[in-house]
């Protein structure tokens, strides 16, 4: 992509979420989430291909049809109690509206269907800043307007989202496609926790963009975009290839890993919170995800030699590993001892 | 605690660092040298908890499994020097990593006097066990071998978290001895009963309890030999110990939990002792003796008496030495013909005649004969079922007398017979074989001279 182009969309995606950020004013957050749409745009159809630009498509209207829906509940807070202030969203209407178009924005269940197709259409590090950095806004929103907001609602988006992206995730064979199913069901979790304790989901969050980041970066280090390709790339870089077993069981939340710690947390505040029923659905729908971790795991490291020699091997790279993804790989694997510490910076 | 745990958790880099000529000697020297140095645990006090820490405490139930574990670490890496001989040394490097990283867990699970970091190591074991059974297994059966031995687990155990984050909830804490003193439980209300079965669940699935114990066959077949190690030595205790320790959590006792358990324990036995009679695989078969072992010592963790505890803890101490015993010699068969089949693998005494004194020592452990402390663990817990309802003495009599019949029909299957025409040449048994016999063999016989060691009560 023209280095001009590539840096004004960075610029912009930078600039639009921290205008997003650090808004007090409805009509700013709004202003800051239209930028990133705007930027991400052209990152998105980089490629030219037609599944890219339909992306690319897809992702605009339903981001736009969701920033209109946050203005519209925005304005209709405005008109019934006369402020702007994001915080002080008091109007039922306007919560309802706001989560609803949160949900769009994130690509919460019901509104889940245009995301694995727009991961699946642009490359594996646009899928990156797609799953990280373009959910920063709305869940800094959802987190400043968390104590207004309908709890029973916010369970049934989080609970179906988890059972969505575990169960849709389990007939996936494009990794991209996966990964969005996976975001899908750890968004799921943030959402669960978000009128409990929203610390816990900003923990999550964080924790979620390292492991993802880990895992993206690793995937496109070794350019693995199916599962078949996954099972012959370890002649590339064997050991990426048994680090990122351990990432991907980390994301499937598995002790003694950093992914356990969220889920820990979240299920002890619901218990707390006199929610066992929730925390129960919510943990035994994310052993289908380890499903489709464990199968990517599979590929990625287990089925070696000398028990399946009997394919193609590809030839072997030169090029150095990334320091990013070292210590990516490194935290996201054994953070889990540090709790304590971890709990106290969110 | 530490002098063994840091050790342990430098055999690490013991192994990482080690040059090429030495990585086994080290690593197999290193580990006896702690397993050596674990058995100051084994003596007894009158102390509710020893070598306490803020976080771990050991007693009479825990150290006889602890010191279990410390001794298997020598002998899982003896034992898989046969079939990793021909790798590149990087695969030995990382399958005895592999073996290396579960020990702190199992160590520390069976310490820890804090539930969620009991949970944390339970949990942890799991991982480096799937990496055993799915990277080093033999066959493609292993893959589904590693996702039942996953699933089973962690549904079981999900249930278990939330249960013991319940119980932080309530009480505010999660230390094994301040729970012992405030546990006050109404017996008749629904949470009561779905949080008790919540508990036991994910260690009737770890143990197994009958109706839960199809991961096992898979997982003990496809593993390789120290997989198979591991898991029926350590990782079915597990279960066990988690039962002795979690029931003091649900009482007070009510008999709608309970039933199923024993029920299904007691039958369960029963059922895969007789299953094991008609098993064609050597391995399966010796994981099916395994499940009905486990069957008495859940049935004994679930009456809850001080025999019956008793029973199970020396039943678990010898059930693991006699079983790892017979995979071992199972896994010397495969390493010779590459065939778990039993009728393949028979006739072998007068081929292999000082391998079959390990077989026939380890089937008569096996099937209890007096005076092993198997006999002495079985004979506990029948007295203990019969105390507490006579006609279990039914179930257990039955399931002594199907051991009896099917460690037998091993022995004399591979033992007896006329020698396969397809075997013409064998490799002798080597020393590092009979070692490895010796050494599971004589903790056996010499706590036949004290089993108060392993029994689970103070002298």
């Amino acid at each position: 992509m023209n280095p001009h182009a590539k840096l004004i969309s960075s610029m912009s995606l930078i600039m639009g979420t921290s205008i997003t950020i650090s808004s007090n004013h409805w009509i700013l957050a709004w202003t800051g989430l239209e930028i990133n749409t705007l930027a991400i745009i052209p990152l998105i159809s980089k490629s030219h291909h037609p599944r890219a630009i339909e992306a690319a498509v897809k992702y605009f209207l339903t981001q736009s049809t969701a920033s209109a829906l946050i203005l519209f509940s925005s304005m209709s807070n405005a008109w019934s109690t006369g402020q702007w202030d994001i915080t002080q969203l008091n109007h039922p209407t306007s919560c309802l509206l706001l989560t609803m178009a949160i949900a769009i924005k994130l690509g919460l269940v019901p509104f889940h269907f245009w995301f694995p197709e727009v991961l699946q259409g642009s490359s594996l590090t646009t899928a990156l800043l797609l799953s990280t950095l373009m959910k920063l806004p709305p869940i800094t929103l959802l987190l400043l307007t968390s104590q207004s907001l309908n709890p029973t609602l916010l369970t049934f988006l989080a609970i179906s989202s988890a059972l969505v992206g575990g169960w849709m995730g389990l007939n996936q064979t494009q990794t991209r496609k996966i990964l969005a199913f996976s975001s899908i069901s750890h968004l799921g979790w943030m959402i669960a926790i978000i009128a409990y304790n929203p610390q816990l989901t900003i923990l999550t969050f964080a924790l979620y963009t390292m492991m993802t980041t880990a895992v993206f970066l690793s995937l496109a280090q070794i350019k693995v975009l199916k599962l078949s390709t996954m099972l012959i790339s370890w002649t590339k870089t064997p050991m990426l290839n048994a680090t990122m077993m351990l990432t991907l069981l980390s994301l499937a939340g598995l002790p003694p890993l950093t992914g356990f710690m969220p889920k820990w947390l979240i299920i002890q505040e619901l218990t707390k919170q006199e929610m066992t029923p929730t925390a129960t659905i919510i943990s035994m729908l994310s052993l289908l995800g380890l499903f489709f971790y464990l199968r990517l795991a599979y590929h990625s490291t287990i089925t070696l030699p000398p028990n399946s020699s009997n394919h193609m091997k590809l030839w072997r790279t030169n090029k150095a590993l990334s320091t990013l993804t070292a210590i990516l790989t490194a935290t996201s694997t054994s953070l889990l001892p540090l709790s304590p510490l971890i709990i106290t910076m969110f | 605690m530490l002098k063994i745990i840091l050790p342990m958790t430098m055999l690490l880099p013991v192994t990482l660092l080690s040059p090429a000529k030495f990585m086994w000697t080290n690593t197999t020297m290193h580990s006896l040298l702690i397993a050596s140095v674990s058995l100051h645990w084994l003596t007894p006090s009158y102390y509710p908890l020893k070598n306490l820490t803020p976080w771990t405490g050991t007693d009479q139930i825990s150290t006889p499994l602890m010191v279990l574990s410390c001794w298997f670490l020598p002998l899982m890496i003896m034992a898989s020097q046969g079939h990793l001989q021909h790798e590149p040394h990087e695969r030995k490097r990382m399958f005895i990593s592999t073996l290396i990283i579960i020990q702190p867990f199992i160590i520390l699970a069976f310490s820890t006097t804090e539930l969620i970091l009991f949970y944390i190591s339970f949990e942890a074991t799991l991982i480096p066990t799937l990496i055993l059974i799915t990277r080093w297994g033999n066959q493609p059966e292993r893959l589904s071998a590693g996702i039942y031995l996953l699933f089973y687990t962690l549904i079981s155990s999900l249930p278990l978290l939330i249960t013991i984050l319940y119980l932080h909830s309530k009480t505010g804490t999660l230390h094994l001895p301040i729970l012992k003193l405030t546990h006050p439980n109404s017996p008749t209300s629904w949470t009561t009963l779905l949080s008790s079965f919540a508990l036991l669940m994910a260690f009737m699935v770890k143990a197994p309890l009958y109706g839960l114990h199809l991961w096992l066959p898979k997982a003990h077949v496809e593993a390789p030999i120290a997989g198979s190690m591991l898991l029926a030595a350590l990782l079915l205790k597990l279960g066990g110990y988690g039962i002795m320790r979690i029931t003091l959590l649900t009482e007070p006792v009510s008999n709608f939990l309970y039933y199923p358990f024993l029920t299904l324990a007691l039958w369960g036995a029963l059922m895969t002792s007789s299953i094991c009679l008609r098993q064609t695989d050597l391995k399966s078969l010796i994981a099916y003796s395994s499940v009905s072992h486990m069957g008495l010592v859940i049935a004994a963790g679930m009456i809850q008496t001080q025999w019956s505890f008793s029973g199970a803890m020396i039943l678990m101490i010898s059930h693991g030495l006699t079983s790892s015993l017979l995979f071992c010699l199972a896994n010397t068969n495969y390493e010779r013909t590459h065939s778990r089949i039993l009728i393949l693998t028979r006739g072998l005494q007068p081929l292999l005649p000082l391998m079959s004194v390990w077989w026939l020592l380890a089937n008569l452990t096996n099937m209890a004969l007096p005076p092993t402390t198997n006999l002495m663990a079985e004979l506990t817990i029948m007295i203990a079922l019969f105390n507490w309802s006579p006609p279990t003495i039914i179930l257990t009599g039955i399931a002594t007398l199907l051991t009896a019949s099917y460690t037998l029909y091993m022995l004399l299957s591979t033992q007896r017979g006329t020698l396969p025409t397809h075997i013409t040449t064998t490799p002798n048994s080597n020393t590092r074989e009979h070692l490895l016999m010796t050494l599971h063999i004589i903790p056996m016989l010499a706590l036949i001279l004290k089993p108060e060691l392993i029994s689970g009560t103070p002298l």
